[in-house]
């Protein structure tokens, strides 16, 4: 009888322990840093990525694009979510670290311009946004509006959101422009920040990715010039590359991912993560 | 003007100025538990964060708070006590005690933030800890200090000096006399301003912030070299980061933060009272 028992309890361990080894395929951890705008969308993976993979363990910290991208510099992170690409010197840096920075592309996002509901300003072209944001244009009349000065709302300047906006609007592409954000703005701590601002401030007008937007604000559609379309921050608009300000949404690994980082990498641009993606209001890039 | 009018006004003054300091208090509290009260539930309290944050608890949260709180403390109190006995009953009034007192006055002065910004350089990367609760609960442990050095050299020096006389007289070592006829009876102050400074710790955010405070864990921390999610970053970032959330998981979070501070000093007190009442003279 004992022997019995001895048997049973050694079949049922050994049961334990390949049952162990089969689901437990994948196991150590991830830290992944960096974009504010992406950070919800990085924990939306997360959650469902650690469902599927019990082994492993995540780790998800905001701190904005830069503090993720100076994360990969010093070694600190294993993927950064980042809403910008990598400048030249910081990419050299990496290297000089011996890390290889590697780009994925993993969603896009428009970049929503929005005011509060109750101003008249439905279409503005990047022109015009230029001359608001760095203080050429002061009252919201000059572009269509009732006679009210112009509050600028902006991120602070370790957002990837305010490094985009300030080289492809303030700047219109033009890598020689030495634009800046008019001293005047406001710079927000979050995205959240601003939409809670603009939706009680008639004055003001602000700038974030399209997963922002709420009936709270009235988002202003965009034309890249006075002959163009104008155009809403949707995701048919986005996808097809017809929205004048959209980027990429990136991470990078060191080097080509491996291991648990390629898992999650290909659970990201798998169409379940893509699906994510899509419920987190950006847009798929496939 | 009559004495008795000006000793009329002097009083409602007085008695305004009390009230003003109250009046903050019950605002902020009122305003916490009548948005906040309905987000509480077991649940809430229990469970991990689901859909981005806006359903589910925040279990994680109050536990890497607790991980923190706790380990911080480890380290603190018996370095703090220990100086401050040093301080009281050894350290002659020369120069060296002079500047060790004011680096103490000066420390507890110095803002979270900065507290933050050594514990990175420090813990995070020059002691290669990593973003990990031990760097954290190190950083909060060096904020800790100079509160708890002051509260224990302040209830060490409230023990009657006779008592010091006697034991000594008694043909007792200076080290005996502090274990048995002073220690004894400081405990209850310094253990007051060891929760005191709990208290404190539990509701700082800039410390943790860059130390050991992660935006989302799916798990809890399984060692301390791992990162934690803790109350009052969960709190900032569910108010500044997660668009759509319910304001009544916000004002919840805030409830629950302020009730882990508010049990404390509770417990502080009662801690004080007891002992108090057992040690008499």
């Amino acid at each position: 009888m004992r022997t019995l028992k001895g048997l049973l309890l050694a079949f049922s361990m050994l049961c334990v322990l390949a049952d162990a080894g089969f689901t437990g395929e994948l196991k150590g951890s991830i830290q992944i840093k960096g974009s504010d705008t992406m950070v919800n969308l990085a924990q939306a993976w997360a959650e469902v990525f650690c469902e599927k993979n019990p082994g492993v363990n995540l780790a998800v910290t905001g701190g904005g694009s830069g503090t993720g991208i100076a994360a990969l510099i010093s070694g600190t992170a294993d993927i950064v979510i980042s809403s910008r690409t990598m400048k030249e010197k910081e990419i050299n840096k990496a290297r000089e670290n011996g890390i290889q920075p590697n780009e994925i592309k993993t969603a896009l996002d428009g970049l929503a311009v929005v005011a509060h509901p109750a101003n008249p300003v439905s279409k503005i072209t990047i022109d015009e946004l230029s001359d608001i944001f760095t203080g050429k244009i002061k009252n919201w009349k000059e572009v269509g509006g009732m006679n009210l000065r112009i509050v600028i709302l902006s991120r602070e300047v370790n957002s990837g959101t305010h490094v985009y906006f300030k080289e492809h609007v303030l700047r219109k592409g033009n890598e020689k422009s030495v634009e800046e954000f008019s001293p005047a703005a406001l710079l927000m701590p979050s995205s959240q920040a601003i939409a809670d601002e603009i939706s009680q401030n008639a004055n003001a007008i602000g700038y974030y990715g399209m997963g922002y937007i709420s009936s709270k604000q009235k988002v202003i559609a965009v034309a890249k010039d006075k002959n163009s379309p104008y155009l809403e921050p949707v995701l048919v608009n986005v996808q097809n590359n017809s929205y004048p300000i959209a980027r990429p949404l990136l991470i990078y690994t060191k080097g080509k991912p491996q291991g648990i980082v390629k898992a999650f990498v290909d659970f990201v641009l798998s169409e379940e993560g893509q699906e994510i993606v899509r419920k987190t209001d950006f847009v798929p890039v496939h | 003007m009559r004495t008795t009018t000006k000793q009329k006004i002097a009083f409602s003054v007085l008695f305004l100025s009390t009230l003003m300091v109250i009046l903050p208090v019950v605002f902020v509290l009122g305003t916490i538990i009548k948005n906040g009260w309905q987000g509480i539930s077991w649940e809430f309290l229990t469970s991990m964060p689901r859909d981005g944050m806006r359903q589910g608890g925040i279990y994680p949260a109050i536990v890497g708070t607790v991980y923190l709180v706790s380990l911080s403390i480890v380290f603190s109190l018996p370095i703090g006590v220990m100086a401050a006995i040093y301080l009281n009953e050894y350290a002659r009034d020369n120069l060296l005690t002079r500047l060790i007192r004011l680096a103490i006055v000066n420390l507890a002065g110095v803002s979270s933030v900065v507290y933050g910004l050594f514990g990175l350089a420090l813990f995070v990367t020059f002691m290669k800890f990593g973003v990990s609760i031990l760097s954290g609960a190190l950083t909060l442990a060096i904020m800790n200090l100079p509160v708890i050095i002051t509260a224990s050299r302040e209830s060490l020096a409230n023990v009657p000096y006779q008592f010091r006389e006697v034991s000594l007289s008694l043909g007792l070592s200076r080290w005996q006399t502090i274990r048995h006829s002073v220690l004894p009876f400081a405990i209850p102050g310094i253990l007051t301003g060891a929760i005191l400074s709990l208290a404190r710790a539990a509701g700082e955010t800039a410390p943790i912030l860059f130390t050991v405070a992660a935006f989302y864990l799916p798990k809890l921390p399984a060692s301390i070299f791992d990162q934690a999610m803790a109350l009052p970053y969960h709190l900032y970032i569910i108010s500044t980061q997660i668009p759509n959330i319910a304001v009544k998981t916000r004002y919840a979070t805030a409830m629950v933060l302020v009730g882990i501070s508010f049990t404390m000093n509770i417990f502080a007190v009662i801690i004080r009272s007891r002992l108090r009442k057992k040690k008499k003279w």
